[in-house]
């Protein structure tokens, strides 16, 4: 799995098995992760969002594990639209 | 404007319970939703908090989504929800502009506040111009193609079609103009961030 299928991951360029593949990819190997984010930050200061990543999404995996946040199917986010 | 279905595959993927493709769809869009609530709210840890809970609120509710819009448009909805009800809650906030009709809605994202944290502000005026530099630098033709794919919006098959390249290039191009550019940001950035999947 090279660079250039980390960058098609990011565009959605990537059919589902090769979806995986680059996934497992970003998953054990820190180059190709570390690619992943950088090509994202890369997109987020061309557009102008340049917001600091500091370990934020470490810190939603955290808090996903540490409350156990699991999937529910009868949860809709949206059902309590704006106040 | 954003591709309806770029990331198709990836919330699939997550709605069949692969943890590591929701990661991914968090570090790509991150950034923009921060952007997006640091409309609403001026401090860096109460964007934060929001964001944090519009991606745990996603999380949980992946099964009722139905794909029939942008992943990015529903976790923009939810993420406004979460901002409306923190200032409803902390009515001590001190507020911003409510935003111009025109400007609320996904893909666009107006140049405000990045959470008044000095810190962060330096970092992030370091990494803009650290991409600054490296775009001076690109080939035109990579200069072309990323800046139509990353900030025009435009799809592969439109740059290819704009071009006048095959789709293949495109992808090359768009790639080694990002590899470029992020060789340039890696040394600015904390070692230590993001390593799980």
């Amino acid at each position: 799995m090279s660079s250039l299928d980390v960058s098609l991951l990011l565009d959605g360029q990537l059919n589902a098995e090769e979806c995986r593949a680059a996934l497992q990819a970003c998953a054990t190997d820190a180059g190709r992760r570390d690619d992943f984010t950088l090509y994202a930050l890369v997109g987020d200061v061309l557009r102008g969002n340049s917001f600091p990543d500091d370990g934020f999404s470490r810190r939603i995996f955290a808090r996903l594990q540490s409350e156990g946040v699991k999937m529910e199917p009868g949860y809709d986010p949206l059902g309590d639209e704006r106040p | 404007m954003l591709n309806q279905d770029e990331d198709a595959e990836l919330v699939r993927l997550a709605q069949d319970g692969d943890v590591r493709a929701f990661e991914a769809l968090v570090v790509k869009y991150q950034r923009r939703l921060a952007k997006h609530v640091s409309r609403y709210l001026r401090s860096a840890d109460d964007i934060e908090d929001v964001v944090q809970e519009a991606f745990i609120r996603a999380y949980r509710g992946l099964p009722s989504f139905r794909r029939d819009s942008a992943f990015y448009t529903w976790l923009y909805r939810i993420a406004t929800n979460c901002a409306f009800s923190f200032r409803a809650r902390t009515p001590w906030l001190e507020r911003l502009e409510e935003p111009d009709s025109d400007e609320e809605r996904p893909g666009h994202e107006p140049s405000t506040s990045e959470g008044e944290d000095p810190e962060r502000r330096l970092m992030a005026n370091q990494i803009a111009e650290s991409v600054r530099r490296g775009l001076d630098r690109l080939p035109a033709e990579l200069l072309e193609a990323i800046t139509l794919y990353e900030v025009e919006g435009k799809s592969y098959a439109e740059i290819a079609q704009m071009a006048g390249i095959p789709i293949g290039t495109v992808r090359t191009r768009i790639f080694r103009a990002r590899a470029a550019l992020a060789k340039r940001l890696k040394p600015l950035l904390d070692p230590q961030r993001d390593r799980r999947w």
